[in-house]
């Protein structure tokens, strides 16, 4: 993680370094000595996702040879619907990341909002409402609910200048506290009873959720790598006092950020509703750190101005994958988190190395 | 005086106080179309705060600035750009992560036609395009303007940061320690700038502690010392040896 916190001071020097010493003499054309490590960044930049995706693979491959069973729809189907809202949340804390925060309550709201959600869906199912109904109801609350969360984790941040950290620590307590206060520690079912059936697979392995969060996941991609949106959230990670130098409204940028992720931790929250026919409290416990896993696996540089949508798709993808093929392949399911431990260990410190390699160029 | 006709840009008698600290006393500094004017003192001298007021960042307490002859009062630093005035912080430097032409662009970034121009969709090409072009026009060669800065040598760096200001800059350019931790050949190249800029007819405000730099670009030299004026003299009046005895007012200058 601390390879991935400092990418700058070595680098830049030694980049301009390497430009002095690919350039020659003081006199040669600066652009010469330019192209040598761009195009070795430019190389290694795109090599990021395919080791990612080579990673998948080969996980794929080597689970099916342990168990052949591994590959199939049924499986696959399994992985999407893990990894539903593990993207949803991932993706969130991408922009947050990238902006140079990070969004500890994640977690916290998908309870929080599906528990919410689960029992405004209870009382409207009481009342004879229709199921279609019901369910947007349940969906408009559920994003509701994240969105003022993150809106509040924006006020922290950007109004009363708590650390990102902190901030979100604190609402992350609050609202798994909430969550147990309401319920009780029970989940909350007696909603649309055909709820379940929106998760079952209609295109080969893939539910109608899981297509709605790729579409998603697709438009937010674009937003980050080709709109001002995503500009600006680079920018102020990178460098916070320039953009401000720069006449970008800073505060205003980050508060649309933090509620993103709090909306999308919202989806989230429904999304397990639907799966699980309820709402429980316990349901997104830990999964801030999934989706913070996923996010550095994938590249995103915890010091902000660094990472690609794609990286954390992938991050996602492979998480989600080494947790149904290690239960397939009858390994304990708790070693899941000593293999995410090197995922993550093995992931930055190949970023590290490849940094090094660049820079030795 | 009919000098100031022709000034286009002027601090005048501007005090500033932070609370009983004064800052500022009565200071005044025209800058004209075509002038690079050295702005050189102490730490503590003032210098700063007065690159704060002409910037918009900071009300002066008293006293006033005036851009071609009318008198303005910035909100924001933002007034200030609008109404053509570029300021370059010593410390804000770019957004090392974003491409040059993103940090050319920034704040001001141009999207595409239609709809999604109006989602705020990029129109990547046409920056980077005109961010090359422009940056090219004030005198500054960065092989592609789609590199990432990060790439940049700290020079390099320098150069568009200072190329970007002055690109936007329509009337007056104030750059702060813009040859700071550069080597020589590094700091030639932000000079050269400087005197492009000048060329084209900028008012350029040039806040410097090297004073053969500022002694070398400067047409004339504002000496600031605990909150005054002390000396407002043409650059050629100067030497090495009275330039540093007018800022430290160990010798009269």
């Amino acid at each position: 993680m601390s390879g991935a916190a400092r990418p700058d001071p070595g680098r830049q020097q030694d980049a301009l370094a390497a430009s002095r010493s690919a350039a020659g003499p003081p006199a040669t054309d600066p652009a010469r000595a330019a192209i040598t490590p761009l195009a070795v960044a430019a190389r290694a930049a795109g090599s990021q996702q395919v080791i990612l995706l080579l990673v998948w693979i080969g996980m794929v491959v080597g689970f099916t040879i342990a168990n052949s069973i591994f590959f199939s729809t049924a499986v696959f189907s399994n992985i999407l619907a893990d990894w539903g809202p593990t993207i949803l949340i991932a993706v969130g804390e991408t922009f947050v990341i990238i902006s140079g925060g990070i969004d500890l309550s994640v977690g916290a709201v998908v309870g929080f909002s599906g528990v919410v959600a689960a029992f405004v869906m209870q009382d409207l199912t009481n009342a004879n409402q229709g199921s279609a109904e019901t369910l947007i109801v349940g969906l408009l609350v559920a994003l509701g609910v994240g969105l003022g969360i993150g809106l509040i984790n924006a006020i922290l941040v950007t109004k009363a200048k708590l650390v990102p950290f902190v901030a979100t620590l604190a609402t992350l307590a609050a609202a798994s506290g909430m969550s147990i206060v309401l319920t009780g520690g029970a989940p909350i079912a007696g909603g649309p009873a055909d709820a379940i059936t929106l998760s079952t697979p209609r295109l080969g392995p893939f539910s109608s959720p899981v297509i709605v969060v790729i579409a998603l996941v697709l438009i937010l991609g674009l937003f980050l790598h080709k709109a001002r949106f995503g500009r600006y959230t680079y920018a102020i990670g990178s460098n916070a006092f320039a953009a401000r130098a720069a006449g970008i409204n800073v505060s205003r940028h980050l508060t649309r950020v933090y509620a993103l992720s709090g909306a999308l931790a919202g989806l989230a929250g429904m999304f397990f509703y639907l799966r699980l026919g309820s709402g429980a409290p316990t349901s997104g416990a830990g999964a801030e750190l999934d989706a913070i896993a996923a996010v550095v696996i994938g590249g995103v540089a915890l010091s902000g101005g660094v990472g690609q949508m794609a990286g954390t798709v992938l991050g996602a993808l492979i998480l989600n994958t080494v947790t149904s093929g290690l239960i397939i392949v009858g390994v304990a399911p708790n070693w899941k988190q000593v293999v995410v431990a090197i995922l993550i260990a093995s992931a930055v410190s190949l970023q590290g190395l490849r940094r090094g390699a660049r820079s030795q160029t | 005086m009919s000098a100031s006709e022709t000034c286009l840009y002027e601090a005048q008698g501007v005090s500033k106080n932070y609370g009983s600290v004064v800052a500022l006393q009565e200071v005044s500094l025209p800058v004209h179309a075509g002038e690079i004017v050295g702005l050189v003192g102490d730490n503590g001298a003032g210098k700063s705060t007065l690159v704060k007021v002409l910037s918009g960042a900071h009300q002066p307490t008293a006293g006033s600035v005036a851009l071609e002859g009318t008198r303005r009062v910035w909100k924001s630093p933002r007034e200030a750009i609008d109404a053509g005035v570029e300021t370059l912080y010593q410390e804000a430097g770019l957004a090392p992560h974003l491409s040059v032409s993103g940090n050319v662009f920034l704040g001001r970034e141009q999207t595409v036609p239609g709809l999604l121009g109006r989602l705020g969709f990029l129109a990547e090409k046409a920056m980077d395009a005109k961010a090359h072009a422009d940056l090219e026009r004030v005198g500054i060669a960065v092989p592609s303007s789609r590199r990432s800065v990060t790439e940049l040598s700290g020079g390099q760096r320098q150069a568009v940061a200072i190329g970007r200001a002055v690109a936007w800059a329509r009337k007056v350019i104030i750059l702060d320690e813009p040859t700071n931790q550069l080597g020589a050949r590094q700091a030639g190249e932000v000079l050269h700038v400087m005197r492009a800029a000048k060329a084209h007819g900028l008012g350029v405000i040039f806040v410097s502690h090297t004073l053969p730099h500022v002694l070398e670009v400067s047409d004339r030299i504002v000496v600031l010392r605990l909150g005054r004026v002390v000396a407002d003299r043409p650059a050629s009046s100067f030497t090495p040896d009275s330039l540093l005895g007018a800022i430290t007012g160990l010798a009269q200058p």
